[in-house]
């Protein structure tokens, strides 16, 4: 896990930095990434356990396949946030960089890096709850795969868990629930809290006796007297009117493509359900292939009606922890260690719970996981958007003696919209990616202890497990461009418009 | 702006202290249990020409830290009479802004009191109203609505009725016709305009001004000076008093009739000064420089 989170950091500062200052590579990059961040990456996972597995056979292999996986699914975002950082370094600092003559890699050490910290810690704490999850789901994906027995936290609670021995289980959690506490204390919060420092808005923040800050203190002072050593200065460069264009060609071109794709499928989807899963007339798709898209459109229908459930919950719950300052500071410790917990593991302990809805037991089970999934990207969004609120905005409230009710709807609400819409977007991505555990868990046996009827994360493991590899890529290639074209027509459109009436910038 | 007969529908809305007690005014204050037993005298509002429309009263504020009590303001106290316009002023940090919001009802002062018309002011009232620095609109309501907003207290009024006030206070406030347009397409003296009349669509006795021109480009900021006086104190508008901090000299010796300069942290009451220079007050007269300097003495 830490050798994934290091590559990534590497590897984001890397890209972010080089998309953020040189514009002709901002406009490849940042489509890329932005196509990259959708993509529901269990989907591809089976593929690179194929891929890697031929390459290096062994444990080494699959263990080399699940770093990749990890280091894909946090690096994208962390590039983002570098790539944000970078960019919103006021010009001042900037310019002053080239008048005082610093060369290149003083620059990136001195004034990128730096920007970018806060930044980065703050995805690596939310990256790393993502990390854990993708950690678990894979090593259980490539033991099922494989029939290679492999070592980790995850597979072992899911055995003991089957294996019903109660007391190993829980005390396996427990251990892993530890874990992760002190690493959340030790490591996150203090990488948080000296990133903290790097910010450009000036806020006065109680200094730390601690050694380790002062460690920081150091560091600090030996890289800002660097920024003022001696080199020819350089012109400024400017965004021109063809790079702009080249960035909306790519764009296009990637949505009209994906366009094409999505209403191929819907229409599939239409006709099949109209006619049936047996005989329907799809020219040039066999069954097999209306199978799959059916599958694509009932884990479509179900992670959104899961939506509008976490929704339901996490807004109103994250708006009233955020407001009162006693709550917040003891309940965020708390959700960050639950939030970390990846749901996998928790399966052993559902399904028999679930038993009680009968035949729908393996839907509810499914809905729950995808629930745990999504719920804490749109909670914690929620929490952020009202902590940034300025102190100013709660005195207009208080002056005007405004009521509660009309707080919610005319200044909470609205107050929190880009931070809810960022966070739905990360939600219903990560959503997508659940559905390889919710839909269907085989865990160390053959017959799955939970299943729903038909579902695409369904279709994708038992394609794996068969070696179906047609099956298998037609249904990871169609929830990739559906994900895909979704986030480029709708999520797009919403944040768009969301960020330029809602936004509160004075 | 003076149509005696728009006069006559703000002022007939919004009860406004006049002669003897009459009912609408009754109803609009506080019930007694809301009030702290230590008020004034009778414990009722004293009536207008009685005493000071605000009272601050030995106030003393000081927060706890880890390296000790911080003392923000020591034994402040000052009295604002009717038709009085008056500033506070001192060095950065000296806490006129807090002292602003403890008169405000949005902080408790440590030790010591703040009274309206005898009462003490324990948490916001309709009759005081604030004016914020960075004008603090919501920038997802038209300008209109930002003003309504301000009436969301009202809950007799309808909605018709709040929109009709409202219009009628951007007119005043010199946005007639900028209903329709949010806060993100207005510049700054326009934002503060729908922030001056959303505080005044309540009908205030008392403005509470933070900085108001200070986050204004100099030609905007001259405008809204120059209009400002007579906005607010002609005869019918329901501003008694006003209270504004501001760091600006020139602007405090244009605009006050009074002001109180506090001392650097911890802030006390150096000096009370009345300025009797005659309105409208000439920029480049001599007497306006003797009193700049005065002031800038004062605050060095």
């Amino acid at each position: 896990m830490i050798l994934a989170l290091i590559f990534s950091i590497i590897f984001s500062l890397a890209v972010g930095i080089i998309a953020a200052r040189n514009h002709r590579a901002e406009t490849v990059i940042i489509p890329l990434l932005d196509v990259l961040q959708s993509i529901p990456i269990l989907g591809f996972f089976p593929f690179v356990i194929f891929a890697i597995s031929g390459l290096i056979p062994g444990q080494a292999g699959y263990s080399l396949a699940v770093v990749f996986l990890i280091f894909t699914s946090m690096s994208w975002n962390i590039a983002f946030g570098v790539y944000e950082a970078v960019k919103s370094i006021p010009q001042d600092y900037i310019d002053l960089s080239f008048m005082s003559k610093s060369t290149s890699l003083q620059r990136i050490t001195s004034l990128y890096i730096p920007a970018s910290l806060s930044r980065i810690a703050y995805n690596t704490q939310t990256s790393w709850a993502v990390g854990l999850f993708y950690l678990v789901s894979s090593e259980i994906i490539t033991e099922g795969a494989t029939r290679i027995p492999v070592r980790g936290i995850g597979v072992d609670i899911i055995t003991y868990g089957l294996a019903k021995d109660y007391t190993a289980y829980f005390y396996s959690i427990l251990l892993l629930v530890i874990a992760v506490i002190i690493w959340q204390f030790v490591f996150l919060r203090e990488f948080s809290l000296w990133a903290e420092r790097y910010k450009f808005v000036e806020e006065p923040r109680a200094v730390s006796r601690d050694p380790l800050m002062k460690f920081y203190h150091w560091v600090n002072q030996k890289s800002v007297s660097k920024l003022f050593l001696l080199r020819p200065a350089r012109g400024a460069t400017s965004l021109t009117a063809s790079v702009a264009r080249y960035r909306r060609g790519l764009k296009y071109a990637i949505l009209i493509l994906l366009a094409v794709f999505l209403v191929f499928e819907v229409a599939a989807t239409l006709n099949s359900a109209r006619a049936g899963l047996a005989g329907f007339n799809l020219s040039a798709l066999p069954s097999d292939e209306s199978r799959v898209l059916v599958a694509l459109a009932t884990s479509f229908v179900r992670i959104w009606y899961v939506y509008f459930i976490v929704i339901a919950v996490a807004v109103p719950l994250g708006i009233v922890i955020a407001l009162n300052e006693r709550l917040y500071n003891s309940m965020v410790p708390v959700i960050e260690v639950i939030a970390s917990v990846p749901a996998p593991i928790l399966l052993p302990a559902l399904v028999p719970a679930t038993m009680i809805a009968g035949a729908y037991a393996g839907e509810l089970t499914a809905a729950i996981v995808i629930f745990t999934g999504m719920i804490w990207y749109v909670l914690f969004n929620v929490m952020a958007g009202i902590r940034t609120l300025p102190a100013e905005l709660f005195e207009l409230r208080a002056s005007l003696r405004v009521s509660t009710l009309q707080a919610w709807r005319n200044i909470y609400l609205p107050a929190i919209a880009t931070a809810f819409v960022t966070g739905s977007i990360t939600a219903v991505g990560a959503a997508w990616n659940t559905l390889i555990v919710a839909e269907y868990f085989v865990g160390n046996g053959t017959v799955p202890i939970t299943q729903v009827g038909s579902g695409i994360g369904k279709v994708i493991v038992i394609a794996t497990t068969q070696n179906d590899l047609s099956t298998l890529a037609l249904a990871v290639l169609s929830m990739t461009a559906l994900v895909v074209a979704f986030n480029l027509t709708v999520w797009r459109r919403v944040y768009h418009f969301v960020t330029k009436r809602y936004a509160y910038n004075r | 702006m003076n149509n005696p007969a728009r006069a006559a529908i703000l002022t007939a809305r919004l009860p406004r202290v006049t002669g003897g007690p009459s009912e609408r005014i009754r109803a609009a204050q506080p019930t007694p249990d809301q009030v702290g037993s230590s008020s004034g005298p009778s414990g009722e509002l004293l009536q207008s020409g009685e005493g000071p429309i605000v009272d601050v009263e030995h106030v003393n504020l000081s927060f706890r830290r880890e390296k000790g009590e911080m003392q923000v303001l020591v034994d402040v106290s000052l009295s604002a009479y009717k038709n009085e316009y008056v500033a506070l002023t001192g060095p950065s940090g000296c806490g006129k802004s807090t002292l602003l919001r403890i008169i405000a009802g949005l902080t408790m002062a440590s030790t010591g009191m703040v009274k309206f018309r005898g009462q003490e002011i324990r948490e916001p009232r309709a009759e005081l109203a604030m004016i914020f620095q960075n004008f603090v609109l919501l920038p997802w309501k038209t300008s209109l609505d930002n003003v309504v907003f301000g009436l969301s207290s009202r809950n007799d009024l309808a909605d018709l009725e709040k929109k009709k006030i409202a219009t009628e206070a951007l007119e005043d406030a010199g946005l007639g016709g900028f209903e329709n347009v949010y806060p993100g397409e207005l510049s700054g003296g326009m934002k503060q305009r729908v922030g001056i009349a959303r505080a005044l669509a309540l009908g205030p006795q008392v403005l509470l001004m933070d900085e108001p021109f200070s986050a204004l480009d100099n030609l905007t900021a001259d405008r809204l000076r120059r209009e400002i006086y007579s906005l607010l104190m002609n005869p019918t508008s329901s501003i008694q008093t006003v209270i504004m901090v501001s760091h600006n000299v020139e602007e405090i010796v244009e605009l006050a009739d009074r002001v109180v300069v506090l001392s650097p942290r911890p802030g006390h009451v150096i000096v009370d000064l009345k300025i009797d220079l005659p309105r409208p007050r000439n920029k480049k007269s001599d007497e306006f420089m003797l009193w700049v300097d005065k002031l800038y003495s004062y605050l060095a």
